[in-house]
């Protein structure tokens, strides 16, 4: 009883009716964000960019055009400034001159050695590194003077532009060190970026302020503090923003826009996405997949039009394949599949399945009958992938929707133990798309979960790797993306919108539809 | 106690009786007509996917009740056959007994579930047996606590030296004597089960949709409270009726059997 | 009594070892590992995920990793983190202070709550208070946490502005050099709305136990004895038939408490409770088998420990049943 009586004596002292949070300030901007970072060590993970970004800068960023653009670079390396030079046996040299006057936090200069260090570092034995894609490819580094520095590839590999996207190690913090277990870099990393961390409570928030001396002027950044909140619960993190406890949420789930949308002090960015949704048909796991007739008359029994209207609040336009509007790869001269459960019926029929008595097509007596998992816990792909089986019903295929949590899922499609799939992959801003589509690039050498073979397509998507000329590449991948739409491989559903909750005094907030993540322009950032 | 009976009688009743009652199938979907407050065609609204909210509701209940009741039923019978031998027997059958259930406490219920069933693929079979043994073990512990106390009564002690055998010890002086603590752990484990099935469902592990349980109505209602408050209100509504008929119907039960000599 | 203790205490101990057999196979059974979510990126090379595999030692067979954790785990060492490579201890420990926090104030509020609660009830059975108060544990029992706890942030965080909706501290506050006090007056108002919510559907449940318990000891011959001999209902009640009462009360809240203090997972999810709970679904959908491992067996041996106790608090307080 006394605990109580404690309790409520507490409250009627401390509770006045007031606001709970305090306004977003240069002096200090709260972000809601939905999970904690393992590391800030950016070779070590690929998620929650965000925060290591702010602390760590890249030679090259992807800014809101998905173009690449230099940060601690001088200048993007390319055929015509002669950055980039094919060698006569295949390989090519890429030349990267930084950017003078840059130091580390500490105020050591940055210099090439770091750079050479970090592809030492990586392809050497004392880390273990999430990916090593390109730096296999490196045979060595020159370091001719301390801001030059010329990668030697054994092959030419076309997005060396975002090799060094996440930034460079600092050689004199790390050399000889074992990398996977250096905490205080880890934890704490030494960079060059605008903010440097502050505090880390485990489970509660991270704090980051800014250098004194940042290299682009004393003047920036201009928001003096940036804590991230970490809220798991989604609608947690929402109730938090309408109260002003936090002031920014960045990807936002689609079911919260009506929730934001109507927040007077809030503005919702939406960044058309580089990433569509689609259903994944594994021709391995599910024969009946590998006929063209069967693949297009399930896209043809979708619509997919409705799909956005409704389900998906408008936000998300209808996707026709795996390049997004935003790349500056994409072409729309491909085929189009209209809702036409007519036309889906009459192909079925063609293909040999007929209906059977239960309403389920059918052949040589085997049903026409697959599994379609996705991740659970996401609400609007809930409600898609129920659409999907509802309609899906009605031109006689029966489909049983199963769902699991994300690491499943992601073990799932490794093994490839799946008929099909809803998902999205986040497209990296080089719009390769060999590692899904080519024949040889199945589990586990790549993400081909689709099964799918065509050699003819295989052929022209590895030319397109193999060229840096950008002219010759574009028309590489329209021709791809024109055989992907024939052959109808997966069913695309709809691009992906970013959305991104920030204050309505925030300027100069840019959005990216990249990987690349909101905070690569932070420096910028002014609340007024 | 007739009224609450006859709740719950009649809640299952129309679980049973879905199909004649209901105006749309529970997967109807009608795009056009997403999250639409109650009105004379739909009872209680319609669902993100424009599906009537009262069949949901009324096939929902097969699976909660089900799940419910029958996992109930599984806490109640083998909680009682355990946490009664070893509270009655003591020593060494208890020690093996309790060691064991503590065994089964110990393994943390949640992860148990999610793992067995993403194993397993979850059926409504499936669900019920899997929470139903996930939830014995209170009952077994509360058994044997109450059946301790009891062993050391004096009307025990006499009825035991006046020759009474192990099983009418059991049935009629101790079993009796402890039906209070039975009857509300048993009322407790439909809340429960119901619940715990809503949980699997926020971990994907629960019925599969396009089925619908309460469960799984209401987490997927949490996100429109505000917005849609009547998606919520239908299920909870159904959970907290099942949950107090029963509560009622427990309640009378040992009320009744206490007014007795 | 302590040779009671220590003969439960050994029981104990061979008990532990199945378990952690038992828990690590299952956790090795759940679809996905420590390396999944690195399948995801595309960037990421079948080469990369070999490495890993390799470097985390998750390429030896299942009872070779068992084995190696078994033996490191028996000296005292918890191992390194899948997800963090940080030391599992310090992660661990990291989280305690938050999680006895929310736990043992929740745990204090829900006896508060269910020892006036159920004795009343139980005395007073059928009239107005054992009504509302039944009315109220009814539906307590059938809100889940992360609906109850939503409702609560919607009405006093949203609508009122009472309180903050969710966390541990305002870093906001931290940061602005508030004095002591105004950290602890933080703290409380933001212990609030979760304590609540584990509190009273807590003693919801506890409070049916000791009610009925209660009813069943009122209608025992020696209690109508007791009354009989006049003495007044309150000593009848508190001196005799609470301390009959209370064995089955007992057992259930051990059990309760044992596995909130594993961390309150829904709760702590809905308030972003930075506690074990939330660590233990961080590292659930990272397959962080380490952390897990920790996690789970802390969580056994608490049960274990809890249900020696309840065992050994029912003997005291009833003393007959102890043999």
């Amino acid at each position: 009883m006394c605990v109580l009586l404690a309790v409520a004596a507490m409250v009627s002292m401390t509770c006045g009716r007031r606001s709970a949070g305090v306004p977003p300030s240069n002096d200090l901007l709260i972000i809601g964000y939905d999970r904690e970072p393992d590391t800030l060590n950016r070779f070590s993970t690929h998620i929650l960019e965000d925060i290591q970004s702010c602390i760590s800068e890249g030679l090259t960023t992807t800014d809101e055009q998905m173009q690449v653009v230099p940060l601690l670079a001088a200048e993007v390396p390319t055929l015509q400034n002669g950055g980039v030079q094919i060698r006569a046996d295949g390989g090519m040299d890429v030349t990267w001159k930084l950017r003078p006057g840059v130091t580390w936090h500490d105020g050591t200069p940055l210099t090439s050695a770091d750079v050479k260090f970090t592809v030492d570092a990586i392809n050497g034995p004392n880390y273990n590194p999430e990916s090593t894609d390109g730096f296999d490819r490196i045979r060595s580094v020159d370091t001719p003077d301390p801001l030059t520095a010329i990668v030697h590839y054994r092959e030419v590999y076309a997005p060396f532009d975002i090799q060094f996207i996440r930034g460079v190690l600092p050689k004199h913090v790390l050399d000889g060190r074992d990398i996977d277990h250096a905490q205080d870099y880890n934890r704490n990393p030494l960079g060059t970026g605008p903010y440097r961390l502050a505090e880390w409570r485990a489970g509660e928030y991270i704090l980051l302020e800014r250098v004194p001396h940042y290299w682009r002027g004393d003047e920036y950044p201009r928001i003096r503090r940036l804590l991230f909140k970490f809220i798991a619960n989604t609608n947690t993190r929402i109730n938090q923003l309408a109260n002003g406890e936090v002031h920014l949420v960045a990807l936002v789930p689609w079911d919260k826009y009506g929730d934001i949308a109507g927040l007077r002090s809030i503005l919702v960015h939406k960044t058309p996405g580089n990433a569509y949704e689609h259903v994944t048909l594994n021709e391995r796991q599910f024969p009946p997949f590998a006929d063209v007739r069967v693949r297009r008359a399930l896209l043809h029994a979708l619509d997919r039009e409705r799909y956005t209207k409704t389900i998906l609040d408008g936000l998300a336009p209808v996707a026709h394949g795996p390049i997004q509007p935003a790349s500056w790869a994409y072409t729309d001269h491909v085929t189009r599949y209209r809702f036409d459960p007519v036309r889906a019926r009459l192909l079925l029929e063609e293909a040999g399945w007929t209906l059977g008595a239960n309403g389920i097509r059918q052949r040589d007596g085997r049903p026409l009958a697959f599994t379609l998992i996705t991740q659970a816990g996401y609400a609007i792909r809930e409600n898609v992938a129920q659409a999907i089986e509802r309609q899906l019903r009605d031109v006689g295929v029966d489909v049983r929707v199963e769902l699991h949590d994300g690491t499943a899922i992601s073990a799932i499609w490794f093994e490839g133990r799946f008929d099909a799939m809803l998902h999205w992959w986040q497209m990296p801003s080089d719009p390769e798309l060999t590692t899904f589509f080519a024949a040889d690039r199945t589990p586990p050498a790549g993400r081909n979960i689709n099964y799918f073979k065509d050699d003819e397509l295989t052929r022209v998507l590895y030319a397109s790797d193999r060229t840096v000329d950008r002219a010759e590449r574009l028309r590489l991948l329209h021709r791809a993306q024109a055989m992907v739409a024939d052959a109808v491989p997966e069913l695309p559903l709809y691009t992906v919108t970013r959305l991104d909750a920030v204050p309505k005094t925030l300027q100069h907030f840019k959005g990216n539809p990249t990987n690349t993540g909101v905070f690569w322009n932070v420096h910028e950032w002014d609340i007024r | 106690m007739r009224l609450p009976a006859l709740v719950l009688a009649s809640l299952v009743g129309a679980a049973f009786a879905a199909p004649a009652i209901v105006r749309y199938p529970p997967d109807h979907l009608d795009l056009d007509a997403r999250r639409q407050p109650p009105s004379a065609a739909h009872w209680f609204g319609t669902d993100d996917l424009g599906r009537d909210v009262v069949a949901r509701v009324l096939y929902g209940a097969r699976v909660s009740l089900g799940v419910g009741l029958l996992s109930a039923a599984v806490a109640g019978i083998s909680g009682t056959g355990i946490g009664g031998v070893a509270g009655y027997a003591g020593g060494a059958l208890d020690a093996v007994l309790m060691r064991g259930t503590d065994a089964m406490l110990a393994v943390p219920r949640l992860p148990l579930l999610m793992i067995a069933a993403s194993i397993l693929q979850p059926t409504v079979g499936v669900l019920v047996v899997l929470i139903g043994l996930a939830g014995w073990m209170e009952t077994a512990r509360v058994l044997r606590a109450e059946f301790m106390t009891l062993r050391t009564r004096g009307f025990v002690e006499s009825a035991r030296a006046a020759g009474a055998g192990h099983a009418r010890l059991v049935m009629v002086h101790l079993l009796p004597n402890a039906a209070h603590a039975l009857i509300v752990s048993v009322t407790l484990a439909v809340a429960r089960g119901i619940l715990l099935e809503s949980a699997l469902s926020f971990f994907g592990v629960g019925v599969r949709p396009p089925q619908a349980s309460w469960g799984n109505m209401l987490y997927q209602a949490q996100s429109s409270l505000t917005t849609e408050p009547w998606l919520a209100v239908a299920p909870g509504l159904f959970i907290l009726i099942t949950t107090w008929s029963v509560n009622l119907v427990g309640d009378g039960l040992s009320r009744s059997r206490s007014s007795q000599p | 009594m302590c040779t009671f203790l220590g003969k439960r205490t050994l029981q104990t101990i061979p008990l532990l070892f199945v378990i952690s057999a038992v828990v690590f196979l299952l956790i090795h059974a759940a679809p996905g590992g420590p390396l999944a979510i690195y399948l995801s990126n595309p960037n990421v090379r079948p080469e990369d995920i070999e490495r890993l595999r390799r470097a985390l030692g998750l390429d030896r067979p299942l009872w070779q990793q068992y084995w190696s954790w078994l033996a490191a785990f028996t000296r005292g060492d918890w191992g390194y983190s899948f997800s963090d490579g940080r030391l599992v201890a310090s992660r661990i420990l990291e989280r305690v202070p938050a999680s006895l926090e929310l736990v043992g104030t929740s745990i204090l509020v829900a006896l508060a709550l269910t020892l006036p609660v159920g004795i009343v009830a139980g005395v007073q059975r059928g009239r107005w208070f054992d009504r509302i108060t039944t009315s109220a544990a009814v539906a307590g029992i059938s809100l889940p946490a992360f609906w109850f706890g939503l409702l609560l942030q919607i009405v006093f965080a949203s609508a009122l502005g009472w309180l903050p909706s969710s966390g541990r501290t305002s870093p906001g506050m931290a940061l602005s050099g508030a004095g002591t006090m105004g950290g602890v007056t933080d703290h409380v108002r933001h212990l609030l709305l979760p304590v609540t919510v584990l509190g009273v559907v807590q003693a919801a449940a506890w409070s049916r136990y000791l009610r009925a318990s209660m009813i069943e000891t009122l209608a025992q011959p020696f209690v109508l004895a007791a009354h009989a001999r006049g003495l007044p209902m309150r000593d009848v009640v508190m001196r005799h038939a609470l301390r009959h009462a209370i064995g089955s009360v007992l057992a259930i809240v051990m059990v309760d408490a044992a596995l909130l203090v594993s961390g309150a997972v829904m709760t702590e999810s809905v308030f972003a409770w930075p506690g074990l709970g939330s660590l233990f679904t961080e590292a659930l959908a990272r397959r962080d088998y380490s952390v897990l491992m920790a996690l789970l067996m802390l969580t056994s041996t608490a049960i274990v420990v809890f249900n020696v106790a309840a065992d050994a608090l029912h003997a005291i307080v009833d003393p007959r049943i102890a043999r």
